[in-house]
């Protein structure tokens, strides 16, 4: 059978629409003029040409233009999007800006080092695996904007009279943090768009300005954030004397310290979830290798920020509590207090993870046996750590329990819960994860250097060393007065991170020259190690969430501290286990959209489309061809 | 290794994020659940006796006035901050020439000028921002410390000169 001329089934279309169209309205037609008869009756009802539903229609439009006439204008404090709490639409919008932020501004940092390497080395494998993080930034940029005009937005609708004080305060700052931000997307473009396009010097170069204008427009938001919760330069009715006190008030250093680390630790371990993920769906031996050596080093950045990160913590708690006494103590001991337990949960569960990837990723080896042994220890020494970390020190508690204890803390685990405890804990932590890369760094070697002997006997002394002035300190501390104590963690971070250095400084000496007992063969690992890579990117993830809202959550009732109260019907602090539970919304909605941004990324790498052909069909041959 | 379909690899990691996410929103209700709200004015009879002042005192010691976050009732060893267990018997003794109750409500709006020995500054001043007790909370408080140790006797009727307090 003949099919149909393709223009008869357009024409006969049209028709059907015109068809259905004229029906439409004549239908439309017929009701409004069957809406109301007039009255047969002359001199009875409505005048001839209006009809009494015209008139109420007129006198109703008439008092609504009295009415909107005579309206006053006032301003609004707050405002609400139906029933939604406007608390609940800021927090979630500035945790998915941040998150995006994060990673725009971490990604571009490691893509640097790895591609300074790459040019350094001439190693283009460094080069290809820088590229192929930049290639995730793109269009988490374009998330970043877009969830940054959205809080705006919302922040200017919801809480009007409060931005305007904050724009009081801060307006100065607009017009440069617009003009940097136009210079990322600058940099940001040229140094992705023009990967192999100039040379390798100019190359790192947009590279590293793009580093330099993210870190701007990252010190100057963080000055806005960090006035609310430590205001300066203002005085006491909120009046500003200086811009620059109030961009460099109490909090704001060590919040851009902790954050520039925790960005790296967060943006490494989701390009790690990223090759975790390419690794899983990989079809060859070769691409599976490329992603698990990329997963390798997303992590790598990841864990080496992550070690760090307590010690910037401890910074920004010491200046929080050097601000404010009490709002030091409504984080450590009080409202929050409960929260720094979930908070341990969440690093507990991330030391182990990286741990347990470590010795998984001993598996690509051949004969790491000898090392394996090791694992047991380090597990049990991590796992009481994990323990002491998570144990509280005081406790909401109710008036009645309070007095049964005699104060906030447990009388037997609250020993547990205080700083001399958990600083040794974390601490150990730290040790021990450091031990593990290092077991994983000797996996397939063995020492050559006629002077083996003494540097593994002086890694251990200082290991050794480290560990007991660690343990020293953390109980002598129970012993001396609070003024004493205080100081006791100086000695006990600075040990372990001179340990880290010396121990590093010596292995590398150790293993120079070493001979090779195993290939390292990537791509042969047990594939629930990429699974751990996800698991790690959403711990991470998580746990940004919940420190973000500690950190928000910690003014409560004000929105500037001590300066502007909150009398929003939002003035009070939810439960942990509420804010847990948007934490987990926005995650998944971040992850939602990161997984969109990893299937666009991915999307440079496909073939070209092509027009299906019928497999008997006989080749075309255009005009151009034949004449 | 034997490659896995796309959509299967896809399901675990979405299971593996839906029960990341389970688990940690469930440590999230194992945490005692306590909404705090912002601390309101208490209203009191003029009237009321130092008694009802002191019961009043100790509600605020342990709310709003955030007290016992730092302090401890009835505690010894290594203590962060001074115990307040018979604290009105002993504030007579601190100072020479300052009755217990001038010591007591100077220490509670000047904290930084009455440290005791062997403990750190960073009590802060109750009375202002964002604690921002008013007078006669303060008064409340007073009441409370005089209570532990020793019997209340101020009122509301007392002002500031009257408790020494410059």
């Amino acid at each position: 059978m003949r099919t149909p001329n393709k223009l008869v089934l357009v024409a006969l279309a049209a028709l059907v629409i015109l068809g259905v169209f004229a029906g439409i309205r004549g239908v439309t037609w017929f009701v409004q003029n069957q809406e109301f008869r007039a009255s047969q009756r002359a001199g009875v009802g409505a005048p001839a040409d209006t009809t009494p539903r015209d008139r109420g229609l007129a006198d109703e439009r008439a008092a609504e233009e009295e009415k909107n006439a005579t309206l006053v204008y006032e301003p609004q404090p707050y405002r609400q999007i139906g029933g939604v709490s406007s608390r609940v639409i800021v927090w979630m919008l500035a945790q998915l800006h941040l998150l995006f932020a994060a990673f725009v501004l971490a990604v571009p940092i490691f893509a640097l080092i790895i591609e300074f390497i790459g040019y350094k080395t001439g190693d283009k494998r460094y080069d290809k695996l820088a590229y192929e993080f930049t290639k995730l930034l793109s269009v988490s940029f374009a998330m970043t904007a877009a969830f940054g005009a959205f809080l705006l937005f919302m922040l200017v609708l919801l809480y009007p009279q409060f931005m305007q004080y904050l724009m009081h305060v801060f307006s100065p700052t607009f017009a440069p943090y617009v003009a940097l931000f136009f210079l990322e997307a600058i940099f940001l473009y040229s140094y992705y768009y023009g990967w192999g396009k100039f040379g390798p010097r100019v190359h790192l170069f947009l590279g590293l300005m793009l580093n330099v204008v993210g870190t701007a427009i990252m010190l100057i938001a963080n000055a806005w954030l960090t006035f609310m919760t430590s205001p300066a330069g203002v005085s006491e009715s909120g009046a500003v004397f200086s811009t620059w006190e109030a961009i460099n008030n109490f909090t704001w250093m060590p919040i851009n310290i902790h954050r520039m680390i925790a960005n790296v630790a967060f943006g490494g371990s989701i390009a790690g979830a990223y090759a975790a993920f390419k690794f899983l769906t990989a079809r060859t031996d070769e691409e599976r290798a490329h992603y698990d050596w990329m997963g390798y080093i997303g992590q790598f950045v990841a864990i080496s920020a992550f070690l760090p990160l307590p010690f910037a913590g401890y910074y920004l708690a010491s200046e929080i509590y050097a601000f404010s006494q009490t709002l030091g103590l409504q984080m450590m001991g009080g409202a929050f207090s409960w929260l720094f337990i979930i908070q341990a949960a969440l690093i507990g569960n991330l030391f182990l993870a990286a741990n347990y990837y470590l010795w998984l990723g001993m598996g690509r080896v051949e004969g790491t046996a000898h090392y394996q042994k090791f694992i047991k220890y380090l597990l049990i020494v991590i796992g009481v750590c994990f323990a002491i970390w998570a144990t509280p020190r005081s406790i909401i508690s109710t008036v009645s329990e309070i007095r049964a204890m005699g104060g906030s803390a447990h009388p037997m685990l609250g020993y547990l819960g205080v700083m001399s405890a958990k600083n040794t804990a974390v601490n150990m932590l730290i040790l021990s994860t450091f031990m593990s890369f290092l077991l994983y760094r000797r996996t397939g070697k063995r020492a050559t250097h006629p002077m083996r002997g003494m540097l593994n006997t002086m890694q251990f002394t200082i290991f050794a060393l480290a560990s007991a002035i660690v343990i020293f300190f953390g109980i002598y501390g129970y012993f001396v007065s609070a003024a004493e104590r205080i100081k006791f963690s100086v000695p006990q971070v600075g040990s372990v991170l001179l340990a880290m250095v010396l121990i590093t400084i010596l292995d590398v000496i150790l293993f120079r020259k070493a001979e090779k007992t195993g290939e390292m063969r990537w791509g042969r690992i047990n594939p629930i190690s990429q699974y751990v890579l996800i698991f790690i990117a959403f711990s991470f993830t998580w746990l940004m969430g919940l420190m973000g809202y500690v950190r928000a959550g910690l003014r409560q009732h004000w929105h500037v501290f001590g300066l502007i109260r909150d009398t929003s019907v939002d003035a009070f602090t939810p439960t942990l286990g509420f804010a847990t539970k948007v934490v987990s919304v926005t995650v998944l909605i971040f992850f939602a959209l990161i997984g969109v941004v990893f299937w666009l990324a991915s999307l440079s790498g496909r073939p070209d489309w092509q027009p299906n052909r019928r497999k008997d069909a006989a080749p075309t041959v255009s005009p151009a061809e034949l004449s | 290794m034997k490659p896995q379909s796309n959509a299967w690899v896809m399901a675990k990691i979405l299971l593996l994020i839906l029960a990341s996410a389970a688990l940690y929103t469930h440590i999230g209700q194992l945490v005692p659940q306590k909404e705090v709200l912002a601390p309101t004015k208490i209203i009191v009879d003029k009237d009321a006796s130092p008694e009802e002042l002191a019961e009043l005192g100790s509600g605020i010691a342990t709310g709003k006035g955030l007290c016992l976050t730092c302090h401890t009732v009835g505690k010894t060893g290594v203590l962060r901050y001074p115990d307040l267990a018979g604290i009105a018997t002993r504030a007579d003794a601190q100072i020479e020439e300052m009755d217990a109750l001038t010591y007591l409500a100077n220490s509670i709006y000047h904290p930084d000028d009455f440290i005791v020995e062997g403990f750190l500054r960073g009590m802060p001043a109750i009375n202002k921002a964002p604690i921002g007790l008013d007078d006669e909370e303060m008064i409340m408080v007073l009441a409370y410390l005089q209570s532990l140790g020793g019997t209340p006797t101020v009122t509301l009727e007392l002002t500031l000169a009257d408790l020494g307090v410059e």
